[in-house]
């Protein structure tokens, strides 16, 4: 008799812990509306020698997070023999406005580092013309200089590396990369 | 509906149980020897169970005794011999024990008695091995994976000085489980940067079963079970308790435990306590030619437990918090492939370090609090009736190294990801009276949890589980032979919730499991030193939900992982035969198992890498195969001179995926562990003073599946420890001090279960003196 009221009052117990709990789980917390993702890497070139001459190049995957990017857009074609002045451009478009977060990346700029990487076959030389606020001031790279060669087409790697210790302004295998994306670039 | 049912087979269990139980049979041994303060033997020492004064032995000429037939519980053992003071002894009988006595010609000097009992876990017939003595001291300060890895068929899995997880039989991670005072501990133990959220001091018994313990434990008990206990709370009056003091070089860590214990009197005889905290706090460690740069730890734990006990009933209540904050070495950042390639070309990390005690992005920090109710009825035939109720939170968030890009200032101090784990579970279980050579126990445990992840970035859906299971286990002893069989069923209930990536609109998933479970061994004594253990048991393991459904960048492997939502159970049989020989001068272990796992859950590369906006990531999608583990885990003591002992220890473990016919990645290399031991009995104002020398060897693996891994596994090693130490009674107090000196020999090495040998060396030369103080 007495094991029976043990055996009562355990699983009643066991059943008040059960449910005195709340199910919270339910509801999936929704994106973080104030967290900015980037989706596309913009590049505008501007002709040195005559600034009507402008040319522009998006790369974008608007799911950043399933492999399938938007490459239409992801090619440029530039004269040859020709300097253009070259910003570059992080976006969210997943918002509404869409947001710019190359502003963050030039507050932060002491910690970021832009890298251009273009192919062998590509005759192009580039060089940064933005400091960020370090003492000595060191490249950044959200401005730069494309200096073209002759006829020649290729891939032009863009990279902004996350360097929170260490950044020397010419060193990209320090820190982590933030964004890898290439371009297809003709000079013609 | 799950709980009735639970509760419904419970009664049924319980009422067949009922009938069978009639009085009280009793079947263990308790053996050891008698010595003079010179550690002498005595002849003709009369040692008795005064409780049961039938039983009883007189010393051979070897100072030895056998006691058979002892009962199960308390009792007190007294040994008197002529011209000597007579010993006492409290011991709790649940298994074999060895008891030393230690008399003194003195009157008025305090005789000493060692008892070194064997603890049978629930299952007897499952190897197990205990963490125990001067091994115990000196694994305190340590994490719990590092302290295991004193035990053969040990290892760890780590993620740099900071991070280690326990490795049993080559399985780690949601194929151990962790007892904590009985709790199945419940985080987040999926990842392998995910240590065990526990704090080793809670326990002055750390058990671990090696092999196949669904039975008793549940599901995901495929490689074993590891269990700490504190002691039993205090049965005389007054306070007493244990420091700790730690510190060790290499890291410049500090560590300082206190535990403080009562019982109480007058009217409220029969309540004990105990409060019990650990603080610990590590800067970066250091390899033999460099820092490691942001490896600091800082950890605060406390526990608290309260009982009584009147007539048959036994109450108790217990808490325990864990609230750690660990650095992650800033050189295994990786955000993407080439990154990763970069880091592993360089031979030292690229960012030159200082010392510092300073934490910095990225980290992780992890909370983890349990409170339990337990509630005893022992029955006047010796049974026992225990109930216990337990709720615990698991927190684990991560704060990546670079921050999100956001304008709002509140985010930045947000974690990228966190998990929030809240589990309610209870445990009923009927322990039998041993009768006849018959002893066993009848359960049911069930338990609900649910997972909430919040994140900027997506890594693992929320879920609720309800899960139920009812388990039977019965012994029978027959002179020399014990025979043991079990069986257990499990029901998992477990819904998914998710959000559309392109609608957000929330969804579930339901999905069911469920599972029985099997054991079945023998033990047989062939001679009072030589024992054998087998054993046949099954386990089982539902996949965890980031198996099923994780979908994004693992940052710290970079990798790409795809979990597979129609994945199955795994199931595993292993089978594992134990020699154990117990003599005076030589005590030698072998173990050797054959673990088969059905529908082995791992991570296969996938031939296409995933391009992302960060980069190109290689692809992980979660599989399964059949595959199986073996091994075998050695351990020798032999005393061959007298104050001398060698001790060896070698774990061996094998893992072969038969579906893809390739050996199975990250299986922990072979390792020798070979030391002597200098030991007397007292040496002027030091008790039990020794000095000991070892080395560790581990080879390098070779059997790996080829083009899986970023980089080939490393070199073997060799290193070196030495420990020097004493007990001594400063003011009656009993104080113990060890001066360990690891890796003396500074040698620079990468060990192939550390995640982080990708990046950087294993750490040095580290001094560490530890001292307990008993009050």
């Amino acid at each position: 008799m007495k094991n029976k009221s043990i055996i009562l009052f355990s699983v009643t117990i066991a059943m008040l812990a059960w449910n005195s709990c709340k199910k919270d789980e339910k509801t999936v917390a929704p994106p973080d509306p104030e967290n900015e993702v980037i989706t596309t890497v913009k590049l505008v070139a501007t002709n040195a020698a005559d600034t009507t001459d402008v040319v522009t190049a998006q790369w974008k995957d608007l799911t950043p997070n399933d492999g399938n990017p938007d490459l239409t857009l992801a090619a440029m074609t530039l004269k040859k023999n020709a300097t253009y002045n070259v910003a570059v451009t992080f976006l969210d478009e997943t918002k509404s406005p869409v947001e710019d977060i190359t502003e963050e990346v030039q507050e932060r700029s002491n910690f970021h580092l832009v890298c251009y990487t273009p192919a062998a076959s590509l005759n192009v030389a580039v060089q940064r013309t933005d400091l960020d606020n370090s003492t000595p001031q060191m490249p950044l790279g959200l401005k730069t200089r494309f200096t073209t060669g002759g006829a020649s087409a290729g891939a032009l790697q863009v990279a902004l590396h996350h360097q929170p210790s260490g950044k020397n302004g010419t060193d990209c295998s320090i820190g982590s990369t933030d964004v890898d994306v290439n371009f297809a670039v003709t000079l013609q | 509906m799950v709980r009735f049912f639970s509760a419904t087979v419970l009664l049924v269990l319980f009422c067949l149980h009922a009938v069978v139980v009639r009085a009280q049979d009793c079947v263990y041994r308790i053996s050891g020897t008698v010595t003079d303060n010179q550690r002498h033997p005595l002849l003709g020492a009369v040692v008795r169970i005064e409780t049961d004064s039938t039983k009883g032995d007189v010393t051979d000429t070897s100072g030895k005794f056998t006691i058979l037939n002892a009962c199960q519980g308390h009792l007190m053992l007294t040994c008197k011999a002529d011209g000597f003071s007579t010993a006492v002894a409290h011991i709790h009988i649940d298994g074999n024990n060895s008891v030393q006595f230690v008399l003194s010609a003195d009157k008025n000097q305090l005789h000493e008695v060692v008892v070194n009992g064997v603890r049978m876990q629930d299952l007897h017939t499952v190897s197990h091995t205990e963490l125990k003595g001067l091994a115990l001291l000196q694994s305190r300060g340590k994490s719990l994976g590092e302290a295991l890895k004193m035990l053969p068929g040990l290892n760890t899995i780590q993620t740099g000085p900071t991070i280690a997880k326990p490795v049993i039989h080559g399985l780690h991670s949601n194929r151990v489980l962790l007892l904590n005072n009985g709790v199945r501990q419940e985080g987040q133990q999926w990842g392998s940067e995910h240590a065990p959220e526990i704090d080793p001091f809670v326990a002055n018994r750390i058990n671990v079963v090696k092999g196949a313990a669904s039975v008793r434990y549940g599901a995901d008990a495929i490689g074993g079970v590891v269990l700490l206990d504190p002691d039993p709370l205090p049965i005389n009056k007054g306070i007493s308790g244990d420091a700790y003091l730690i510190g060790q070089s290499n890291g410049r860590m500090g560590t300082a435990s206190m535990s403080l214990q009562g019982k109480l009197s007058e009217k409220l005889a029969g309540v004990a306590w105990r409060l019990q905290g650990t603080v610990k706090r590590a800067g970066n460690f250091s390899t033999p030619n460099y820092f490691l740069k942001n490896t600091g730890i800082s950890e605060q734990d406390f526990s608290a437990s309260v009982g009584y006990k009147r007539n048959g009933w036994e109450v108790a209540g217990y808490y325990s918090m864990f609230n750690t904050k660990n650095g992650i070495f800033e050189g295994a950042h990786a955000g993407n492939i080439t990154d990763l390639y970069a880091a592993f070309s360089r031979t030292r990390p690229i960012t030159q370090s200082v010392f510092s005690y300073n934490i910095g992005r990225s980290y992780q920090r992890v909370y983890h609090d349990l409170a339990k109710a337990t509630a005893i009825y022992r029955f006047a035939n010796e049974g026992k009736l225990e109930l216990n109720i337990a709720r615990q939170k698991d927190l684990r968030e991560e704060f990546d190294i670079s921050l999100p890009f956001t304008k709002d200032p509140e985010l930045l101090k947000k974690p990228q990801v966190s998990f929030q784990l809240k589990t309610h579970s209870a445990e009923l279980v009927y322990t039998q009276p041993s009768l006849n050579g018959f002893s066993g126990n009848v359960g049911v445990a069930g338990n609900t949890q649910g997972n909430v992840f919040r994140g900027i970035r997506y890594l693992i859906p929320n879920f609720r589980t309800y899960s139920g299971g009812a388990f039977a286990i019965e012994r029978y002893t027959y002179k020399r032979l014990t025979i043991e069989a079990g069986a257990r069923y499990d029901y998992r209930w477990q819904q998914v919730y998710q959000r559309n990536q392109s609608t957000l609109a929330t969804y579930h998933t339901t999905l069911e499991f469920s599972n029985i479970t099997a054991t079945g061994g023998a033990i047989y004594r062939l001679s009072d030193q030589l024992t054998f253990t087998g054993n046949v048991g099954t386990a089982w393991r539902a996949p965890s939900v980031n198996e099923l459904y994780i979908h994004g960048v693992h940052f710290s492997d970079a990798s790409y992982q795809d979990g597979d939502s129609t994945l199955g159970a795994e199931r595993s049989l292993n089978t594992s035969v134990t020699m154990s020989y117990q003599s005076t001068k030589l005590r030698a272990t072998i173990d050797v198992y054959n673990n088969i796992i059905g529908n082995y859950i791992y991570e296969t590369p996938q031939a296409r890498p995933v391009t992302l906006l960060s980069g190109t990531f290689p692809a992980f999608k979660f599989t399964q195969d059949n595959v199986a583990i073996r091994g075998v885990d050695a351990s020798v003591q032999y005393d061959f001179l007298s104050h001398f002992t060698l001790q060896s220890r070698a774990t061996i473990v094998r893992g072969y995926n038969h579906t893809a016919k390739d050996w199975l990645i990250y299986m922990p290399a072979d390792r020798y562990e070979n030391g002597l031991v200098f030991n007397l009995h007292e040496f002027g104002f030091m008790e039990e003073p020794y000095l000991s020398v070892e080395n560790v060897s581990v080879l390098r693996q070779d059997r790996v599946p080829p083009g899986i891994d970023y980089a080939p596994p490393p070199a073997g090693y060799s290193i070196f420890n030495a420990s020097t130490g004493f007990t001594t009674h400063i003011r009656k107090h009993k104080t113990q001090l060890d001066f360990t000196v690891s890796n003396f020999t500074n040698a620079a090495y990468r060990e192939y279960l550390d995640r982080f040998r990708y990046y950087a060396d294993n750490i040095g030369i580290n001094f560490i003196v530890k001292t307990k103080i008993s009050f």
